[in-house]
C-alpha cells in the first residue's frame, strides 16, 4: 500500500508545484515560496525512500512526515501574506495523512486529519463554504482509509494464513499416502504369511486382515471427502466401499464419484447393510457376499449377491401370516420410500437383491 | 497347466517394500516359475526389463517414479506380447483403471492368498484375463461413463455388447467363470473371451485417444 502512496505523493506534488508556479504573483516572498516547493521536492523523495523499507517505517518517521505537512501549512501566511486562498502545500498534505492512516488505522488517519485541520483552520482569516468542505473531507477521510486499510490488511493476513493451511494439509495427505501405503503392505503380508502358517498366526493374520480392510475403507472415504466440499452430498461408491471392512464382504463401483443427497446415500447403505445382516444371520457370520454399484444418469442400481442356500418358499408367506414385517419386506420397503424398486432372487445357488434407485437428474 | 509348461514361464516381480518383493519371489520360485529380475522401482524396472525379457511383469503400483501406470504403458510398448499383473495393496481405484487401460491384463490385491497369487500369474502367463469383482465394477463403471458421457455414440466410442455387459456384471457381483458358464448356457472359453474382450476394447479405445491426442497435439510430426 505504501508503494501505491509513493504514486500519489508524485501526483500531488506536481500538482502542487504546478499550482503555486502558475500563481506564483501570489507570494509576498517568491525566495520563501521556492524554499517551500524545494522541501516539499526534497521530502517526498525522502518520504517516498524512508516509506520503501517496512523497518524504517517508525513513529519518529511518521511525525516528521506530519510535522513537515503542518509546518508548511503553517507557513502559508508567511509566504502568501494574510487573506490567501490557498496554502503552500495545498493537497500535497494528503501524503502525511494516508501515510498515517495506512499505518496506524482510522486513529492514526483521525489524528493526521485532525492535526491538518487545526493547523489549516489556524493560518485563515475567514473560512469560506469550500475550505470548510474540504477540511470537512480531511476529517472523515483520514479514519475511513484507516478503516479500510486495517480491514484490507487483515484480509491479507487470513489469505495467507489459509493458503499455508492448505499447503500443509497437502503436504500432510502426501505424507500419509506413504504412510498408508507402507501400513497397509505390512498388513496385507502378515494377513497373507499368518494363514499359510497356521494356528495362532492365523488369528494373527485374521486381525491383519481386518484392519487392512478399513485402513483402506478409511482412505477411499478420507480422498472422496477432500476435494470437493459441496455440502449435503455424499459419495455412494465410497459409503458403500466401506462395507467391506466387514468380513466376507467384497464391493465393486465404478471409479468415478457417485453423489447423491446425504439422506439418500445413508439409506442405500444403510439397506444394503441390512441385506449383509442378514447374509451373516442365515448364511454364517463371514460368509462371501459381493455389493456391486452402477451409476446410470438418472438412476443407480444396487445388487448384493450371496451363495447361501437361498430363502426358504415358505418362510415369507409365514412372517405375513404371523403379522409381522419381514426383513424381505423391511428392505422393499425402506427401497420403495427412496422411489426405487427391489428385487429379490432367491434359489439354492443363493440369494440376490437388486435395488434400482432414481436419482434427480440435476446431478 | 503342467509343471513342464510353468518352468518355463519368466518372471518379473517390481516393488518397492524389499518384503515383499522377497516374499512374492520366494513364492514363485518355490512354486517352479523363473524370476528373471527383480527392481524396487520404476526407472529400475524399465532399464532390466529389455535384458530380463520376462513373459509376465508382477508389479506394484505404488512405486517410485515412473509409477506403475507409467511402467505398464512402457512396457506394453517395448514388448507387446509381456504380460503385466498389477498386485495393489492401497487399490487406489483410479490407478488400477488407467494400468488396466494401459495395457495391464491382471489385477489382484495384495492380501489374496499364494495359491491365488500362483493362480493369477499362471493364468496371465497363458494370456487370461484375471479380474477381480472389483476390477469388474471399474471396468463397467467406465463403459457406462463413456456411453453416458457428452461425446456418446460416436465412431470411435467403445461398446459393449449386451452379453459382453451381462458377463462383467456377474463377474463384478463375485461369480466365477464357471457359475457365468453354467447360468448362461455358455462354454467357459466363451465366458473368458467376452471377459478379455472388454479389456481389449477399452485399452483400444485409450490407444486411439492417445494418437488422437498426439496428432492434435502436432506430436505425430516429430517421428516423420
Amino acid at each position: 500500500m505504501f508503494r501505491a502512496l509513493a504514486v500519489l505523493r508524485v501526483v500531488v506534488l506536481a500538482n502542487a508545484v504546478a499550482l503555486n508556479l502558475y500563481r506564483a504573483d501570489n507570494f509576498q516572498r517568491p525566495l520563501a515560496g521556492v524554499l517551500c516547493l524545494l522541501v516539499m521536492v526534497v521530502w517526498t523523495v525522502v518520504a517516498i525512500t524512508a516509506y520503501a523499507d517496512p523497518s524504517r517505517r517508525t513513529l519518529a518517521l511518521l511525525v516528521a512526515d506530519l510535522a513537515v505537512a503542518v509546518g508548511l501549512l503553517l507557513l502559508s501566511p508567511v509566504v502568501k501574506g494574510s487573506g490567501f486562498n490557498a496554502t503552500v502545500p495545498g493537497f500535497w498534505v494528503m501524503g502525511a495523512l494516508l501515510a498515517w492512516a495506512i499505518h496506524f488505522y482510522w486513529r492514526g488517519g483521525l489524528i493526521a486529519a485532525v492535526c491538518l485541520a487545526v493547523a489549516d483552520l489556524a493560518v485563515r482569516d475567514h473560512v469560506t463554504q469550500s475550505i470548510y468542505g474540504n477540511i470537512f473531507l480531511i476529517v472523515v477521510g483520514g479514519p475511513i482509509v484507516g478503516f479500510m486499510s486495517e480491514s484490507l490488511q487483515r484480509m491479507a493476513a487470513e489469505r495467507d494464513r489459509a493458503e499455508r493451511a492448505a499447503a500443509t494439509a497437502a503436504e500432510r495427505a502426501r505424507l500419509a499416502r506413504a504412510v498408508h501405503d507402507g501400513v497397509l503392505q505390512v498388513l496385507s503380508l502378515v494377513q497373507r504369511r499368518g494363514h499359510e502358517l497356521g494356528g495362532e498366526a492365523a488369528e494373527l493374520g485374521r486381525l491383519a486382515g481386518e484392519q487392512e480392510l478399513a485402513l483402506r475403507s478409511l482412505i477411499r472415504t478420507q480422498d472422496a471427502s477432500s476435494p470437493t466440499p459441496s455440502s449435503g452430498t455424499l459419495d455412494l461408491g465410497a459409503e458403500l466401499g466401506a462395507l467391506e471392512s466387514r468380513r466376507g464382504v467384497t464391493v465393486a463401483t465404478p471409479a468415478t464419484r457417485v453423489e447423491l443427497p446425504a439422506a439418500q446415500v445413508t439409506e442405500v447403505v444403510a439397506v444394503v447393510g441390512a441385506c449383509l445382516d442378514n447374509v451373516a444371520r442365515h448364511v454364517g457370520e463371514g460368509a462371501p457376499a459381493w455389493v456391486l454399484l452402477e451409476s446410470f444418469p438418472d438412476h443407480v442400481e444396487v445388487s448384493v449377491r450371496d451363495e447361501g442356500p437361498g430363502i426358504p418358499e415358505g418362510r415369507l408367506a409365514e412372517a405375513v401370516r404371523e403379522g409381522r414385517l419381514g426383513v424381505v419386506e423391511s428392505i422393499r420397503g425402506r427401497i420403495a420410500d427412496l422411489g426405487g424398486t427391489a428385487n429379490l432372487s432367491t434359489g439354492s445357488s443363493g440369494t440376490e437383491w437388486e435395488f434400482d434407485v432414481p436419482v434427480e437428474p440435476w446431478r | 497347466m503342467t509343471d513342464a509348461e510353468q518352468v518355463s514361464v519368466r518372471v518379473m516381480v517390481v516393488d518397492d517394500h524389499p518384503m515383499w518383493r522377497d516374499a512374492v519371489e520366494r513364492d514363485l520360485t518355490a512354486a517352479g516359475f523363473d524370476v528373471v529380475g527383480v527392481a524396487a522401482n520404476g526407472s529400475e524396472a524399465l532399464a532390466r526389463f529389455p535384458a530380463a525379457r520376462p513373459q509376465v511383469v508382477v508389479l506394484d503400483l505404488q512405486i517410485p517414479e515412473p509409477n506403475g501406470v507409467e511402467v505398464t504403458a512402457e512396457i506394453i510398448r517395448q514388448d507387446p506380447s509381456a504380460r503385466v499383473l498389477i498386485l495393489s495393496a492401497s487399490g487406489e481405484q483410479g490407478d488400477v483403471l488407467d494400468a488396466v487401460k494401459a495395457g495391464a491384463t491382471g489385477y489382484l490385491v495384495k492380501s489374496a492368498s499364494r495359491d491365488e497369487l500362483l493362480d493369477a500369474v499362471r493364468r496371465v502367463a497363458r494370456g487370461d484375463t484375471v479380474f477381480t469383482p472389483g476390477l469388474a465394477g471399474l471396468v463397467l463403471g467406465e463403459f457406462r461413463r463413456l456411453s453416458d458421457g457428452p461425446t456418446s455414440g460416436g465412431p470411435h466410442q467403445p461398446a459393449l455388447t449386451e452379453r459382453e455387459t451381462e458377463v462383467l456384471k456377474m463377474v463384478a457381483k463375485g461369480m466365477s467363470y464357471k457359475q457365468i458358464a453354467d447360468r448362461l448356457v455358455l462354454s467357459h472359453r466363451t465366458v473368458q473371451n467376452h471377459v478379455q474382450n472388454t479389456l481389449r476394447k477399452l485399452q483400444m479405445h485409450n490407444r486411439v485417444e492417445l494418437t488422437r491426442y498426439a496428432i492434435e497435439q502436432g506430436l505425430d510430426d516429430a517421428d516423420a
